[in-house]
């Protein structure tokens, strides 16, 4: 629920990030090395879009959760794309679900505006408390529902090695489109670009060495 | 507990009630009541009339309201013009937005990230992780609190004292060092990840990326990143499907 509630509402201390999420998950379900993993991959794809003002973002946090339940216990190599994967569509719910909040809260504004123009900070108090339950039930629905497919997932989706491989490869190489294609959006045309240029340079230099010759 | 404490803490959930009619104006009125407590004595006609501007539309960087906030309450307390205090609200909200969204959300958090990326490839483990929480939290709760203090002292000469902090030229810097981090942390977390899967592995991730580059830059905003990702792995499902 923590994951949920802290994307927007409290305390939006990046616990929601796929990292921080999965990873926690990952630990709680004795497997950190597989919540690392598939938090790490996710972590790309939320480089993508970030969470500025009034934009519509996925709520990766119940999403990176599931995504570990799912990777904990399995062989990485054969259980990182479909992890990916089940996050991302739970993502894609989780944001969708933070608009359909937000027309809630909005119309629980437009009801008590009487009561708001009376100058009584209790009407507020109430107010921002209701929004905060609200979205306190989003965050437990989206988790039961990440646990859910995450169960589901582990029971009926089973794939041949060559295919759930194939689907682990697909998942990095989209996130790592992701997360370049995002930098190179917000870089723009100045100087930024050019520090991207040497971050890419010297992270495939260091991939190189540390991995290239294994 | 003084009032600038607990608004501090209830700073902490300015947008818990957000929504799209006032945005983080509910929010901001929350935060803004322990500092408005004290009128409640001196002036009961002006404490309304102030905590009913003070949940006005409103939005913002959520770590940098504060300077709003503070600056708002400020100019109730010394009695400025009702109508003055809103204009200063609705002053502020844009370009504190355009500068927290900077100096955050295109600077701190992907540069923090994307460190963290980079060192949990490289054997950090879940140290790198606890490593990124707390500097990405120490950032941003010194900056809330600093963005508190200046808007109270300042009230509504706030906008110089903004421009004369280190904000406008940490945002700036803070987004070329997010651009390095991205781009070192990527090319280091595919190599992590596909090195088991040899060089038909990586080539086929590459060329995914590839493809995915310039099908963003082909079409914008629209083409999400999860959208993206489920696009190549169903592609990916179905290639082998044909394949079997």
């Amino acid at each position: 629920m923590l994951a949920g509630m802290d994307l927007v509402s409290v305390p939006q201390a990046m616990i929601s990030r796929p990292l921080v999420a999965a990873t926690v998950a990952g630990a709680l379900l004795g497997d950190v090395n597989a919540g690392l993993r598939v938090g790490a991959v996710l972590e790309l794809f939320a480089l993508d879009v970030l969470p500025v003002g009034a934009v519509r973002y996925p709520d990766y946090g119940p999403a990176s959760v599931g995504a570990a339940a799912i990777a904990a216990g399995a062989p990485w190599e054969l259980s990182l794309g479909v992890a990916v994967g089940v996050g991302l569509l739970l993502a894609m719910a989780g944001g969708w679900s933070l608009r359909v909040l937000r027309r809630i809260n909005a119309r629980s504004v437009q009801r008590h505006g009487a009561a708001l123009r009376s100058g009584e900070p209790r009407v507020i108090r109430r107010l921002h408390y209701a929004g905060l339950a609200r979205d306190a039930g989003r965050s437990l629905l989206l988790a039961a529902l990440a646990v859910g497919v995450a169960g589901l997932t582990i029971r009926w989706a089973r794939f041949d090695r060559e295919t759930a491989v194939a689907l682990t490869i697909a998942a990095v190489g989209a996130g790592a489109a992701s997360a370049l294609g995002g930098a190179l959006r917000g870089a723009g045309a100045g100087s930024r670009q050019r520090w991207l240029a040497v971050g890419g340079a010297a992270g495939t230099a260091i991939g190189v060495l540390v991995w290239g010759f294994r | 507990m003084n009032g600038r404490g607990r608004a501090l803490l209830r700073l902490l959930s300015v947008q818990g009630s957000w929504n799209y009619e006032r945005m983080q104006g509910i929010g901001m009125g929350y935060a803004a009541e322990p500092l408005l407590d004290d009128l409640r004595t001196i002036d009961p006609v002006r404490h309304a009339e102030a905590v009913v501007r003070s949940a006005e539309f409103f939005n913002a960087n959520p770590y940098l309201a504060g300077l709003a906030l503070g600056a708002a309450a400020r100019a109730e307390h010394d009695a400025v013009p009702g109508e003055q205090v809103a204009r200063l609200r609705t002053a502020l909200a844009g370009p504190l937005g355009a500068l927290g969204d900077g100096l955050f959300w295109a600077g701190v958090l992907p540069a923090t990230a994307g460190l963290a990326l980079a060192a949990v490839a490289l054997g950090g483990g879940w140290w790198a992780v606890l490593a990124f929480l707390v500097v990405f939290n120490a950032v941003r709760l010194f900056t809330t609190w600093w963005g508190l203090r200046t808007g109270l002292e300042a009230g509504m000469r706030v906008g110089s004292a903004i421009s004369a902090s280190v904000v406008p030229k940490a945002a700036t810097r803070s987004g070329a060092a997010a651009a390095l981090a991205v781009g070192l942390a990527t090319p280091i977390v595919s190599a992590w990840m596909l090195h088991p899967f040899g060089f038909r592995g990586v080539a086929s991730a590459m060329l995914l990326a590839a493809a995915g580059m310039v099908l963003a830059r082909w079409s914008g905003a629209r083409f999400t990143a999860p959208r993206f990702g489920l696009l190549a792995l169903g592609a990916t499902l179905l290639l082998r499907l044909v394949m079997a």
